[in-house]
């Protein structure tokens, strides 16, 4: 009986040892490090540390509040619609009165069946106009001005360039440097973990910027947001390799998305596609052309479709980051002192 | 052996310099038997010594544009405890960098067990404790190493394991969980420390460690790192003081002007020191020229003065411009030490007028210094 138990016992120990000798310490045995549950482990801790995120989170936050109750209090007067214009501007009868008045005296001239039928499709037609022109009106002031060319990028340089930047300027780069991860690893998995955010924070503040708006809000969210997240992808990568380049990417990341964007996209001809707020507009342009949205002159615009704008972003994103991949596989990060 | 001190004619750069350290001797082998696996008890330690040194610095330069961080330094470390020191802007956080795979080296090559320091696989065998103070600082002391480990690959319980035992042996097991913001600066570099000892790397690079802590924490300080190098580890440690090193170490490399002035035990670097003449520039204030109209009379007397010293070899009577209210005299010197103290007594005997005294060996100069304020204190 005592030699099974001791049998047994010996068996135990010897199952402990197996166990434990995964793990050695001498320099001269591997030891069972995973890079993958590092990696893994980086991701989660970065977007941890992301959520602690400094100001600039806070001012584009701020921002979103005060965007979705510009657009709430618009939405509640009515402004996402033609039904409120008149014409004379200010003085005469609104849009609407004119297509009741135009259809009254187009009766009058022509009494007919036929001609009352036409009268009846041209009345529809103008008040059709009127009705959907909320759409449009919302997808020019509320998405194209207010939310593609200001807040996204904000959005995204809030953390993007937070994500980099902020453990360069806190000096705490030197930790992870330090473990046994390659240096790729690291800048993936800080854009890994980058992404909810800026995903979450666009697509959501978009959704609620259109909830705010109400219907045609809601339209407009359904038809871009295959465009807001292509070009958070494209703004995130390029704002996070400014981390890997610059010691206060920030202040270039501002430069870049409010001067350098704005002049690129505007300039005439083929100079604007190296913005990537011109291939954004072109997907948004191209879901929602059944409804009449375009360029204000195509001819000068330039627009390319849908499919190749995202290929465009989405190849944009890809090309970012193996660029800040390499780049920060070779940089020599100093303390800031 | 490792007394391999640099001649100072060497020291402007024409020679690098080597450092070896052997500490395998019977009796750190024996103790290092009895000593427990300091992170995972019950878990097997080798304490076989690996073949190819642990750390292998060779011709390494490095430059921050045109200045030059660090100069040709030549470097092998088996195990045991090397001092690094030198004043501020030596070279000694530049070359502990680029040894921690921080920095790259513009010339040379650094191996740490045989793989480049740059590598990632060389990182699995670095402990390292930077001298900058910065940290996630929202975290818990715990939280923060716990993190470590979990970032070098480790599963969470054995994380979780190694934390307690590195914790534990830094003596911050039972006051880990505050923020480490409100930790006290000796708290702080015994966080730091205990990251580096997380995955038992078998180089162990500790800027500065025990600047910040208290006299009770530098001897537990001291025992660990001994604990460690009796464990087979390579040590190298930096410091301001020489003194300081002293204590833990008798394998020394001084650093100056981004190379490494002399390397050896304090005592042979005093000995070669003794040795060696030492280039020392006089200046005295400028008087009437002497019989052969030409040397001044206080540059003379000087001179003789400067003959009757024992140590002194040789004395050379400079000339200077009409426009300089000085005349330089240079004498070359050996038993630094003794000379000075013999120079300041015949300065004040005989009221030379002294303008200026600089040594001219900016290598030995550093190495003199430290040593000259070791022995002092």
């Amino acid at each position: 009986m005592e030699t099974g138990e001791q049998v047994k016992r010996e068996e135990k120990a010897a199952e402990k040892a197996t166990s434990s000798s995964s793990v050695t310490l001498s320099p001269c045995h591997p030891v069972t490090l995973s890079r993958t549950r590092a990696w893994c482990y980086l991701v989660w801790l970065s977007w941890q540390r992301q959520a602690r995120a400094s100001q600039m989170v806070g001012i584009a936050v701020g921002l979103l509040v005060f965007a979705i109750l510009l657009v709430a209090i618009f939405t509640a007067m009515g402004a996402w619609s033609m039904h409120q214009w008149r014409w004379p501007y200010r003085q005469g009868p609104t849009f609407l009165q004119w297509a009741d008045e135009i259809q009254l005296l187009m009766s009058l001239s022509d009494s007919s069946a036929g001609g009352q039928g036409l009268q009846a499709a041209i009345a529809a037609s103008l008040r059709g106009i009127v009705e959907t022109a909320g759409f449009a009106i919302f997808s020019h002031w509320g998405v194209f001005l207010l939310f593609l060319s200001f807040l996204l990028p904000l959005f995204n340089l809030s953390f993007a360039t937070e994500a980099l930047g902020g453990e360069r300027e806190g000096n705490n780069l030197l930790w992870l440097l330090s473990r046994p991860l390659p240096r790729s690893a690291i800048y993936l998995a800080k854009f890994a973990a980058l992404l909810p955010w800026t995903l979450g924070l666009n697509l959501g503040g978009f959704g609620l910027l259109c909830l705010a708006g109400g219907k045609p809000g809601w339209l407009a969210f359904r038809l871009y947001w295959p465009a807001v997240l292509a070009a958070t992808l494209a703004f995130s990568s390029l704002f996070y390799l400014m981390g890997a380049f610059f010691r206060r990417p920030a202040v270039a990341a501002i430069v870049y998305a409010f001067f350098l964007e704005v002049i690129f996209g505007n300039m005439p001809g083929y100079l604007k596609r190296i913005s990537i707020g011109f291939y954004s507009r072109c997907m948004m342009f191209d879901a929602a052309s059944a409804f009449g949205i375009q360029p204000e002159r195509p001819e000068i615009f330039l627009p390319v479709d849908g499919t190749t704008a995202l290929a465009v972003l989405l190849g944009l994103t890809i090309v970012l980051l193996g660029i800040g991949t390499i780049v920060f596989s070779r940089s020599q990060y100093q303390e800031i002192v | 052996m490792p007394d391999l001190l640099d001649s100072p004619d060497s020291g402007r750069g024409d020679r690098p310099l080597e450092m070896q350290t052997e500490r395998h001797g019977d009796k750190e082998t024996r103790r290092a038997e009895e000593i427990t696996a300091p992170f995972s008890p019950g878990l097997p330690v080798s304490l076989s010594p690996c073949l190819e040194p642990v750390l292998l610095c060779q011709r390494v330069s490095k430059w921050y544009g045109p200045v030059i961080g660090v100069n040709q330094v030549t470097l092998e470390l088996r195990s045991g405890i090397t001092g690094l020191v030198g004043s501020n802007g030596a070279g000694k956080s530049t070359l502990m960098r680029l040894i921690t795979g921080h920095l790259r080296p513009d010339l040379g090559s650094i191996q740490v067990l045989g793989r480049d320091s740059w590598s990632t696989a060389a990182r699995r065998h670095v402990g390292y404790c930077p001298e900058t103070d910065a940290f996630y600082e929202e975290m818990s002391g715990r939280q923060f190493v716990e993190s470590m480990a979990r970032l070098c690959g480790y599963p969470r319980r054995e994380a979780e394991e190694r934390t307690e035992a590195a914790l534990e042996r830094v003596g911050m097991a039972g006051r880990a969980e505050r923020c480490v913001r409100g930790y006290s600066k000796g708290m702080r570099q015994r966080i730091k420390l205990a990251q580096a000892l997380l995955h038992d790397p078998e180089l162990l690079v500790l800027d500065e460690p025990l600047s910040g802590i208290d006299p009770v924490g530098r001897s537990e300080f001291v025992r660990l790192f001994r604990d460690l190098a009796a464990l087979g580890k390579c040590l190298l440690i930096s410091s301001h003081e020489l003194e300081e090193l002293e204590k833990l170490t008798d394998h020394i490399a001084i650093m100056a002007h981004g190379r490494i002035a002399a390397v050896g035990t304090v005592a042979q670097i005093r000995d070669r020191l003794d040795n060696h003449p030492l280039l020392i520039r006089i200046d005295v204030k400028k008087s009437a020229p002497g019989d052969n109209g030409r040397d001044s009379v206080e540059q003379r007397r000087l001179a003789t003065g400067l003959l009757k010293l024992r140590d002194v070899v040789g004395v050379e009577l400079l000339d200077s411009s009409p426009e300089e209210s000085v005349d330089p005299v240079l004498v070359r010197a050996r038993n630094p030490q003794r000379f000075f103290q013999e120079l300041t007594r015949l300065i004040l005997e005989e009221w030379y007028e002294i303008a200026r005294l600089e040594t001219l060996d900016d290598s030995t100069q550093a190495v003199l210094g430290y040593l000259l304020r070791g022995r002092s204190a």
